[in-house]
């Protein structure tokens, strides 16, 4: 590696080849994806082998809660693309903002999420009714635990833009932040139509 | 290659991610312990298959059997024992080993259990025989 | 040697050969006692050998890994070990509790041990890997708890470096995992459910940031990259291992009573540790490649990538051969899960162990390295213990594959022993391969009696 190479700051590299957010992010997300794929491509799997009965219990669930949360989602993605923006402007009061309005869009998706588990495992239905059940809330559990995590980082995120963390010369900590929930978001959006619509 | 891979954030996703997939493991296992009573037939234990088990295991038969699979693999799989042999067939097997072994020949050393231990320890046997295991072993064989 | 209270690693350092020698001697035993089932017998049953086997192993890990630590934190920490007669004290105690529990499975009947030692107060003896005595185990905390004391002193008083925190983070983790081996319910599926949280956590959890600290600083040392670079690496690294691992433990869930979802969370998810164990190969190589500086200890650089590759051969390869529940489902307990078991243990801990002595042990001895000759002759240890474990893998996998084959997926399986019986070749191939072992061992132990002109103290 030459000495011209290390002494480009990332901020002057053209546009096209700067990766926002943090390389280990990357990484981390790239290996939450793969889970998630491994995991989709066991539900594929699965259900090849007993369609009907997938098909069947799929109508149990609650698509009109699960398309509003599809929607939340989205909107909080949106909010937090804002936020960088705004961070890039150095407007760390925006930034704030809308990192809050993401925050809640998240807070909305567990809510509705919390009273679809409580009608279910009301209904007696656990990892261990069938594999269809076994699959619906292993997916949704596990991407619901990723929501929590990406909240707590847009938690942490509000803060530290609150205090003026992030800024045109350096929004790397909330790009990095922002790459996460995009991903969170972008998980339900594969997997709201392969667990609930998809026949 | 500063700021773009710092070693703050890679720490930071270390602690992030391992308390994560802690907690879900906590939460599978508290899902594994509300569903075991259905599987594990713990309503059925007594105080004959505890000695059983405690005799299992102040033998060490796990250094050279399996049990539902797990142990060592010098001598045969005895979570579905009973189901090959019988009770008293297991029982006459035990009794019968030689002191001395047999030349040449893998031999169970000879316990000198009384009456009442092997029947303890069959009671055991077939307490892990019950046991619904996803249908393991494959077959009588073990 | 930087600081002077390094100098008690090396009595761990030569404690942990001295019991690697006694476990590949009783190896020898066991893989004979395969094929002559009356060897020794009734003196030494296969149990007692096992036990002594196995348990030799986890001892001189744990040995290799205490003197790693005290070797290594005074050097991240910078300053001297904060007691270092405390940790000779634990030496010995450690030594000598293992001795007598050795000469208690060989001595006396295991139940006799049992009754001797209190497992009536607590019963937890008996179980595999488990098998130490009441006082042996409480013993095994009191040392390690001793320990944990005097490196975390060490750095909490001096500098807190990545390294020193991933280690301290899989020290601590071990002990505390360590702790659910005395719990044994008297409900056998609990028993073994909890069984695995010090078994599996351990090897494929906490070792491994151990592991990862050792290579890391070995690496460092060696190939003079770095700090900054190396270490956020390592943090990937244990990142990926313990997201893969930690719901790893699954694959252990299929066929003991657990409910079967764990059949689909352990197959996932397990299917996933290749990985990070891929990742540590391309890491060390990287390492290695992007070097700055020429260190003389060649034979530490050796070991170091050779626990790279052979983890991931051994734990990566071979554990997902078989970790897909319904391919386990015909190959599980069988010579197969002996074949990982082999390979992923002397790839993984035993290699960075021997990284760690190679290239500790001559600065201990007052020079940077060891003479040409001496370095020459680990080299070849290197070659020929390595060889010889891909070997007996290949042997153990083939007798496993005939074995499941014969006594699992037939239309009429053949009881255990007659398929034993017919799998007898590929057992004495492992136990020749296995004396192949045996003269890398002891040209590896020559190799530390070698003269001839050596480096410079660092």
């Amino acid at each position: 590696m030459t000495d011209t190479s290390l002494a480009l700051d990332p901020a002057e590299m053209p546009s096209a080849r700067r990766l926002p957010g943090d390389l280990a992010i990357w990484v981390f997300i790239l290996a939450e994806m793969l889970a998630f794929a491994v995991f989709f491509a066991s539900y594929a799997f699965a259900r090849s082998k007993d369609v009907e009965m997938f098909n069947f219990y799929q109508q149990t669930l609650d698509r009109n809660a699960g398309a509003f949360n599809t929607l939340l989602l989205v909107t909080g993605s949106w909010f937090v693309v804002l936020a960088v923006q705004a961070a890039h402007r150095d407007d760390s009061r925006a930034a704030a903002r809308r990192i809050g309005l993401g925050f809640l869009c998240g807070a909305g998706f567990l809510t509705v999420k919390v009273f679809e588990y409580a009608a279910k495992f009301g209904a007696g239905i656990s990892l261990s009714t069938n594999t269809f059940y076994m699959f619906y809330i292993s997916l949704t559990f596990f991407h619901f635990m990723h929501v929590i995590l990406g909240m707590v980082i847009l938690a942490i995120l509000w803060v530290k833009t609150r205090q003026g963390a992030y800024g045109s010369r350096d929004a790397h900590g909330l790009e990095s932040g922002a790459a996460y929930w995009h991903m969170v978001d972008l998980l339900w959006i594969v997997l709201f139509p392969l667990v609930y619509v998809m026949r | 290659m500063s700021g773009a891979f710092t070693k703050s954030m890679a720490r930071n996703i270390f602690y992030g991610g391992t308390v994560f997939f802690f907690l879900l493991f906590l939460a599978l296992s508290f899902d594994t312990h509300s569903q075991l009573p259905k599987r594990d037939m713990r309503q059925n234990i007594t105080p004959q298959i505890a000695e059983g088990k405690k005799l299992w295991e102040t033998n060490d038969c796990v250094g050279c059997h399996t049990l539902m699979g797990e142990g060592a693999y010098f001598a045969p799989e005895l979570g579905n024992v009973v189901a090959r042999y019988g009770d008293e067939g297991v029982k006459a097997f035990i009794k019968a080993r030689p002191k001395e072994g047999i030349p040449g020949r893998r031999s169970m050393p000879q316990f000198n259990f009384t009456d009442a231990q092997l029947d303890a320890l069959v009671a055991f046997l077939k307490h892990v025989n019950s046991v619904n295991d996803a249908n393991w072993p494959p077959n009588i064989q073990g | 040697m930087q600081y002077k209270s390094q100098a008690v690693a090396k009595p761990y350092f030569i404690a942990a050969i001295g019991l690697f020698v006694a476990q590949i001697l009783f190896g020898l035993i066991l893989g004979l006692q395969y094929v002559i089932g009356d060897f020794l017998f009734p003196h030494i049953p296969f149990n007692v050998a096992r036990m002594v086997h196995t348990n030799a192993l986890i001892v001189w890990l744990l040995m290799g890994f205490m003197g790693g630590a005290y070797y290594m934190i005074p050097e991240e920490a910078e300053t001297e070990l904060f007691s270092p007669k405390l940790a000779l004290a634990m030496f010995w105690i450690f030594l000598v509790a293992a001795a007598l529990t050795v000469a208690g499975y060989l001595l006396v009947p295991y139940s006799t041990l049992a009754a001797m030692t209190g497992n009536d107060i607590l019963e937890t003896m008996g179980r595999e890997f488990l098998e130490q005595p009441l006082i042996t185990k409480v013993g095994i905390v009191i040392v390690a708890l001793a320990f944990l004391f005097n490196i975390s002193m060490t750095v909490l008083k001096g500098k807190k470096t990545s390294i020193s925190l991933v280690l301290l983070l899989g020290l601590w983790g071990l002990a505390v995992f360590f702790l659910f081996s005395f719990y044994n319910p008297v409900n056998v599926v609990l028993d073994k459910f909890f069984w695995w949280w010090t078994v599996h956590l351990w090897v494929e959890g906490v070792w491994e940031l151990i592991l990862g600290a050792f290579l890391a600083f070995v690496l460092i040392k060696t190939t003079g990259v770095d700090r900054e670079v190396i270490e956020k690496w390592l943090y990937v690294i244990v990142t990926l291992t313990l997201i893969t691992g930690i719901i790893g433990t699954g694959h252990h869930y299929y066929w003991i009573g657990t409910p079967e979802y764990w059949q689909w969370w352990g197959s996932i998810f397990s299917a996933l540790e290749p990985i990070p164990f891929f990742a540590m190969t391309v890491f060390a190589f990287n390492m290695v490649n992007r070097r700055r500086r020429e260190h003389p200890n060649k034979a530490a650089v050796l070991w170091a990538l050779g626990t790279g590759v052979m983890a991931f051969l051994g734990a990566g390869i071979w554990g997902f051969l078989h970790t897909l529940a319904p391919v386990n489902y015909y190959t599980h307990g069988t010579q197969i899960t002996a074949a990982h078991g082999h390979m992923a243990f002397y790839g993984a801990y035993v290699m960075v162990n021997l990284t760690i002595i190679s290239y500790a042990m001559p600065i201990l001895r007052g020079r940077a390295a060891n003479s040409n000759k001496s370095q020459v002759m680990e080299m070849w240890s290197f070659w020929l213990m390595t060889i010889a474990i891909v070997f007996i893998t290949l042997f153990l996998t083939a007798a496993g594959i005939l074995q499941v084959w014969l006594q699992r997926a037939s239309d009429t399986p053949l009881p255990f022993m007659v398929a034993q019986d017919k799998i007898a070749l590929f057992y004495w191939m492992r136990e020749w391969t296995g004396v192949v072992f045996l003269i890398g061992l002891l040209v590896y132990v020559a190799s530390f009696f070698v003269g001839g002109r050596e480096e410079k103290a660092a």
